[in-house]
């Protein structure tokens, strides 16, 4: 620590003075040393003064006594400052900047420069994520790249997030791809046991992120060999900048609320709900007298009450966070230093999440040759999340499920727990039981990189991954799901240490002597294990006070468990570039990876790419053209692979659990397959990249074919073999598609900008073999060869019988004669899929003069999803305790009454409730993702307070959502599966923000 | 270089041991099945499987008396096996497929015992026998709700037969009459094989030879049915409950050692149990879903001095006043109440039932055994009105025990429910298709020998 203040106080020591006098400065600006950069403007920095210079780039400027800056700025160039001192004559080299060939793009375990990358690289740049009240950065990334979906399906903060990178490429394993931080490959994705989801990159804040670079082909990719094939996110956090510490001050508050509602599925009032049943009794064959006994006792009829559950369960959250940072350093050392605090409350009760974090970051020249670092990210997250689902503590359920006929309340203002159907009251549990999430992650790397050449260096990365989750959940002994036992409580320890150390060798030498032709190239070792520890108990039988929360209070022990998981990688890699005059360029990479979830036999797979580049631009016969500022063509194809499945899924395995009398009880748990080994992906990538109109058209263009071969597939067993699945290496898919994407700047002013920024992604999924040509059904999809993973499969819904009011399908699959039968199996039908066919983003930025307007527009259009629960509420009275959705008034009554919805029988119509194509909706929608209007504080005002740039926001997110189908009964958001179940609701944000720096 | 060569060594060094990583908490099956000790741990496994909710857990015990006409749903109800009670329950149905995935799953615990080459001792083979009847019971709740009765007819298709442990099968359908010979030969290997007794919650020697008594009558062999269930009722050394102590038999939950008319029965404890979905919990009112209730029309079978009637109160649910509440089932918290299977008042009545075409005297003689221990009135009858006593003694003794719907299919009769039941199901007919469960779509889905071998009606 003490070590670390003397840094501070260096750095801070570090700034130098300059004596200032009255004169006048003259020079060039260039864009390399040679070629003039006309129209630049140059400004006595703090003040009004300037010029521009000529098309020689030569100017002249009259600089006054004090001062001591002067600011040059150029289209298309970063804007550079330079000290004035002594100096009569002041020559500068600008540095170009975005979609110029130079820019630095962060890649695995390096970075490459833009002209000489092979890849399918996108990049996602600190301002488009910072401040967005979003409690992960996964959640920021949707619709900010191209052919990178990123998909919710809770609204709840902390929840966790599904990314597809070019669609999915497994069908059993996992989808997800890998995410990497400052070197570091995380553990990623929802670890909480207890929690219906959390996620654990919630406790990374996003503001800390400086860079994310998507590897999106195999060029990019294969470097990551085994863990590659669905795509590598990898995140750079944010590095002190050299010169006077520089402090950053950032905060945003405001309120949320549902995103989207759908006023045909909010739950009915009381006596829409008294009179529906009625008719239901009626036509269930109960008489009017049993009818008239049957609705008071059992429906309340006729109490008074009238409690609306879904307005009293939804509510406006509020949301907050602060963030505060420092950066400095000198010529030896930097740092940069942040901590940042955030608060957000779900759309319904009983959710919410709390942030805490702090970065830092060091790094130290030792000696020319020897430069050291050190960074840790930490953060904790205190998560609060309901239920979800069916579960009768579902606070969401009971806005669904409850009768208006009764109160959350006594009339005397207590709780009141008589409910209809035995359901909860979630209102009072919300008081009264708790369940929560404290999660702490630490992620921190220690680097020492020498240089033991000029052209050969040698780094090590060590680095840690820390997770630790305390789940706890108490249920008290009066009312609700601990009423059973007398209360219950839980404690869950869930914890993941995991540790890498990688050591790479980077040797770069020109092979020609001009360098006209040079190679760089990098070979390197990795180990990484990955340990996880989980204990898990649970009493019962608690004392009436509801203050006694923690297992210890309860008198009957009932689950003590303890256990671990680990994996283990250890790889070997090597990659290399030809670089002809940045004009070709060739890449190739090799990785063999070794993993400890395969047996011995199979443990090894080789990974391996190739790629190629031509910066056409560059070629003479473009010289005299004037179209093209940038023309490169990009290709590549390789190998990688897929390892997530389940730690322990190659051996045959007897688990234990399965205890009677309390004794020890053992039976089969995993088939186990000996030979069981890497999934193969193998992506190909065609890529083009161009600028137009002097860089204010930039366009990327991707087409990519990707085959996945030896799929982990959860292949269905016959039940009779005791088993209904086994993970095996068979069945191949392929997803093929085209991104695109364009940067137009149609207005580049003194005082206005315009930015539009466009993507579109286009994938299309094909199941291209399967064990014996075979149909896998899983759940309502179906997995067949020809057709999309994730393709509902289902009995084809043909509405209503105007005559007599009962709901018909089609009896075969050709949608031929239907009848009031539930059909067999042989009726079903592709219904469409969850996965959308296109979706993308579009973005317009506004500057003019110190005002800033930014939109995002996001849209997803091609797929179907699946209203899990609507069999109770709307399912024409199947569970007919419970209170039905404003669309079920629609159903028949008379015959002739043309609807789509059967006459509402008291315990239901038919098999109604059964899954049909009328589960179904069209998922295609357009949302306002993200609006705000900005304003930076003129400079003179600024000064006055010492204050270095202010700027002062509203924003919205969410805002608007355009749904295709009227009948949409939820947010069209449904994770990747598409299928609704009743979690916590998206929101809509609306925040105030202040940005400072000083 | 000289670094990438020691990088590449100390790899090569180190790699074994760091790639080489055991599960924790499950072991490779020549392990977890080594040893005599092992094969108990492994029998315990398999009672387990009895003990889910598609098992004894809850759905066996409730669909043989909801799908016959001993209790309904009730008005206010909490959504749980409408479609059995409304007859349109359908292929997809989760219960159905629970209760054929779980037996299957019981079926390869056993196997598995039954298959071990571990050399035989006294406790080996009781492990075995054991396994044995497991095997059985497992198959006779598969063929009486998934084929057609043997005594419709032997030769229809009944379920597949597995009895070698093989992940990659794909079977078809035996017929009903190799199934019934399966869990005959099953059941007497049981009966060979075992010498010990350890409690009510564990098969025994008489207990598999109860549940042939109970195979034999199901198929029509009244003689096998009759010679079985006296050797039982003789030998076994089990004594019956009676009036006096039937209150206390019933509120009781754990496994009994005093071989008190409990011959198996399946345990559930106050640690493993179902929670929310443990039997009680479907049945007792306050607190509890409570959803399902005694039909009216059997509860008016009962004489008031019959101690059985105690087993059941009046009350008011859904605002309908008096419907009947049984409370065969009380115990939801701490140790939970087991689920009864073979009980020796039964052999009193299948012997009755057996004797019946032979010795009307015998007949009487058994059923009235059960009527003296539950001071019902004794039965007089002759003919077949005295069948019909001897069939209505058996719902009264085995109601909510899973029972009358397996009668009602063994004896091919029609079922005729009171106004508690949904109008448009108070007449289920024999031929009704529903009347015998369907190959669920998953078993269609993935096993293609099976897909041509749906039972009718279920298209």
């Amino acid at each position: 620590m003490r070590k670390f203040v003397a840094i501070l106080l260096c750095a801070v020591l570090a700034v130098t003075q300059v004596s200032a006098q009255n004169r006048t400065v003259r020079g060039k600006v260039t864009e390399d040393g040679k070629k003039p950069v006309a129209n630049a403007s140059v400004l006595v920095k703090g003040s009004t003064l300037g010029t521009k210079t000529d098309d020689n780039g030569n100017y002249t400027i009259a600089v006054p006594a004090s001062a001591k800056v002067l600011t040059f700025s150029a289209l298309n160039f970063e804007t550079q400052e330079q000290s004035i001192g002594s100096k009569t004559e002041i020559n500068v080299v600008l540095t170009a900047t975005v979609s110029e060939l130079q820019q630095v793009i962060v890649t695995g375990y390096g970075t490459t420069k833009k002209a000489a990358n092979t890849g399918s690289i996108a990049i996602v740049k600190a301002a488009d994520i910072e401040n967005l009240p979003f409690t992960s950065v996964d959640k920021a990334l949707q619709g900010k790249v191209a052919g990178l979906q990123s998909v919710a399906s809770s609204g709840q903060p902390g929840a966790s997030q599904a990314i597809l990178i070019r669609g999915a490429s497994s069908i059993s394993a996992s989808n997800s791809p890998l995410w990497v931080i400052d070197g570091v490959p995380v553990n990623a994705g929802d670890a909480s046991r207890l929690q219906t989801t959390g996620n654990l990159l919630s406790t990374l804040n996003p503001n800390d992120i400086e860079s994310i670079s998507v590897l999106k082909d195999a060029a990019s990719q294969s470097i990551y060999g085994s863990r590659a094939a669905n795509g590598v996110i990898v995140i750079t956090t944010k590095k002190g900048k050299a010169g006077k510490t520089k402090f950053r001050f950032d905060t945003e508050v405001g309120n949320s609320k549902v995103a989207y509602q759908n006023p045909k599925y909010l739950p009915l009032d009381a006596n829409q709900y008294m009179n529906l049943t009625r008719d239901g009794l009626s036509a269930y064959g109960y008489s009017a007298a049993q009818i008239n006994s049957i609705m008071p006792a059992t429906f309340g009829e006729g109490n008074g009450n009238d409690f609306n559950w879904y307005n009293n369960i939804m509510r406006t959250g509020t949301q907050k966070q602060y963030n505060l940072s420092a950066e400095g350093g000198n010529d030896k050392t930097n740092f940069f230093l942040s901590g940042g605090s955030f608060f957000q409350e779900g759309t319904s009760i009983n959710s919410q999440l709390e942030r805490n974090n702090l970065n830092v970051r060091i790094t130290n020249k030792a000696t020319d040759r020897l430069t050291i670092g050190f960074n840790l990210n930490a953060g904790s997250v205190n998560q609060r999340a309901p239920l979800n689902g069916g579960a009768f503590g579902n606070p969401l359920l009971s806005t669904y499920f409850l009768l208006p006929s009764y109160s959350a309340y006594k009339p005397d203002g207590t709780y009141n727990y008589t409910l209809n159907g035995g359901l909860h009251n979630t209102i009072a549990l919300a008081s009264m039981d708790k369940r929560y999430l404290r999660q702490t992650s630490a992620r921190g790397s220690l680097t020492g990189e020498y240089k033991i050449l000029d052209n050969l260096k040698f780094k090590s990365v060590y680095g840690i991954d820390y997770n630790n989750l305390e789940e706890d959940q108490y249920n008290n002994p009066n009312h609700g799901d601990g009423a059973a036992t007398n209360g219950r409580a839980f404690a869950y320890y869930t914890r993941y240490f995991n540790y890498v150390w990688t050591n790479t060798l980077d040797f770069q030498q020109n092979i020609t002597r001009n360098g006209d032709l040079s190679t760089s190239t990098q070979i390197g070792y990795e180990a990484q294990k990955s340990a996880g520890y989980f204990s898990s108990l649970q009493s019962q039988q608690f004392p009436p006070s509801l203050s006694l929360t923690w297992p210890a209070s309860g008198a009957s022990p009932t689950t003590a468990s303890a256990t671990i998981s680990d994996y283990t990688f250890e790889s070997q890699f090597a990659s290399t570039n030809l670089n002809y005059q940045n004009r070709f360029v060739l890449s190739g990479s090799f990785r063999r990876d070794g993993s400890s979830r395969f047996s011995a036999a199979h443990r090894y797979g080789n990974f391996w790419s190739v790629g190629a580049t031509w910066n056409i631009e560059k070629e003479k016969f473009m010289a005299d053209q004037k179209i093209f500022d940038q023309l490169k063509l990009r290709s590549s194809y390789g190998v990688n692979g897929n390892a997530g499945i389940g730690n322990y899924d190659a051996p045959a395995l007897y688990g234990f659990g399965f205890n009677y009398n309390q004794l020890p009880g053992s039976a089969p748990t995993n088939v186990g397959d000996p030979n069981l080994t890497w999934e193969l992906n193998k992506p190909f990538n065609v890529g083009i990249d161009f600028s137009v109109f002097k860089n204010r058209v930039n366009v990327t263009v991707d087409y990519y074919v990707r085959k996945s071969e030896n799929l982990l597939l959860s292949v269905p067993l016959s039940s009779t073999s005791g088993f209904a699945s086994a993970t095996r290496n068979i069945g191949a898919m392929q997803n093929k598609g085209i991104e695109f994407s364009i940067n137009v700047v149609p207005v580049q002013t003194k005082d206005l900008r315009w930015d539009i920024d466009f993507n579109f992604a286009n994938n299309n999924n094909k199941i291209t073999s399967l064990p014996n040509h075979a149909d896998i059904l899983s759940g309502n999809f179906i997995i067949r060869e020809g057709v999309s993973i994730n393709t509902f499969f289902l009995r084809e819904y043909a509405g209503v019988n105007p005559g007599t009011g009962d709901p018909m399908w089609y009896d075969t699959d050709k949608h031929g004669a239907s009848s009031n039968v539930y059909p067999g199996a042989s009726a079903r039908i592709l219904a469409g899929q969850a996965l959308p066919k296109f979706f993308g983003s579009l973005s317009n930025g506004l500057t003019y003069k110190a005002f800033t307007f930014n939109a995002q527009l996001y849209y997803n259009f091609g797929n179907k999803t699946f209203d899990t629960w609507r069999s109770y509420y709307l399912g024409s009275g199947n569970g007919p305790s419970f209170n039905k959705v404003v669309r079920q008034l629609d159903a028949w009554k008379n015959p002739g009454d043309r609807t789509d919805i059967p006459r509402y029988i008291y315990n239901g119509n038919k098999s109604f409730s059964s899954g049909s194509t009328f589960n179904l909706n069209d998922g295609s929608f357009v949302r306002l993702r993200d609006i705000q209007f900005g304003y930076n504080v003129p400079k003179a005002l600024l000064e006055k307070y010492k204050l270095g740039t202010a700027n002062i926001y509203v924003r919205g997110t969410n805002l608007f959502t355009w749904v295709k189908d009227n009948n949409m009964p939820f947010d069209p958001e449904q994770g990747t599966a598409s299928a609704s179940n009743l979690n916590v609701f998206i929101p809509k944000t609306v925040t105030v923000g202040l940005s400072l720096t000083f | 270089m000289i670094v990438a060569t020691a990088l590449l060594l100390s790899l090569a060094s180190c790699e074994k041991s760091f790639l080489e990583l055991t599960p924790p908490t499950s072991l490779t099956p020549e392990y977890a099945l080594a040893t005599e000790a092992d094969l108990q741990v492994a029998l315990r496994g398999a009672y387990a499987g009895l003990k889910t909710t598609g098992q004894y857990g809850r759905s066996l015990p409730v669909l043989g008396d909801l799908m016959a006409d001993n209790t309904y749903i009730s008005v206010q109800n909490t959504g749980r096996y409408p479609g059995f009670s409304l007859y349109n329950y359908t292929v997809g149905d989760g219960d159905v497929t629970a209760l054929w995935q779980n037996s299957y799953t019981v079926i390869l615990r056993a196997n598995n015992i039954i298959n071990s080459k571990i050399a035989d001792n006294a406790n080996v083979l009781q492990y075995k026998g054991e396994a044995y009847a497991i095997r059985a019971l497992a198959y006779f709740n598969l063929v009486r709700y998934f084929a057609t009765p043997y005594t419709q007819d032997p030769n229809a298709l009944g379920v597949p037969l597995v009895t070698v442990y093989n992940p990659d099968t794909k079977p078809g359908r035996a017929k009903v009459s190799e199934v019934y010979d399966q869990i005959n030969r099953d059941l007497t290997q049981a009966f060979t094989l075992m010498t010990k007794f350890t409690n009510s919650s564990q098969f025994s020697k008489y207990a598999a030879e109860a549940l042939q008594a109970k195979v034999y009558l199901t198929m029509g062999n009244m003689t096998a049915a009759k010679t079985a269930a006296l050797d039982v009722i003789n030998n076994s050394g089990f004594t019956a409950v009676t009036a006096a102590n039937h209150a206390a038999y019933w509120a009781g939950a754990a496994p009994l050692t005093s071989k008190l008319e409990t011959l198996f029965e399946v345990s559930f404890d106050a640690v493993s149990n179902n929670g929310f979905d443990a039997l009680a919990y479907i049945y007792l009112q306050s607190g509890n879903y409570g959803d399902m209730l005694c039909n009216s029309e059997l509860y008016s079978k009962f004489d008031a001095a019959d101690v059985r009637k105690a087993l059941y109160t009046t009350g008011t649910r859904g605002g309908l006043a008096s419907v009947f509440v049984t409370n065969k089932f009380t115990s939801y918290s701490g140790d939970h109440t087991d689920t009864k299977v073979l009980r020796l008042s039964e052999m009193y009545l299948i012997a009755a039932e057996a004797s019946y075409p032979t010795s009307t005297t015998d007949a009487l003689t058994y059923v009235n055994k059960v009527t003296a221990n539950r001071g019902a009135p004794a039965i007089t009858s002759s003919g077949a009105a005295l069948l019909e006593d001897i069939i209505l003694e058996r719902r009264k003794e085995l109601a909510f025990e899973g029972d009358r719907y397996l009668d009602m299919q063994r004896l091919k009769r029609n079922i005729t429910r009171s106004t508690d039941y949904p109008a448009s199901a108070r007449s289920i007919d024999f031929t009704n298709f529903r009347r015998l469960m369907p190959i669920p779509q998953v078993e269609l889905d993935a096993n293609p020998t099976i897909k041509a071998q749906q039972n009718p009606g279920w298209n």
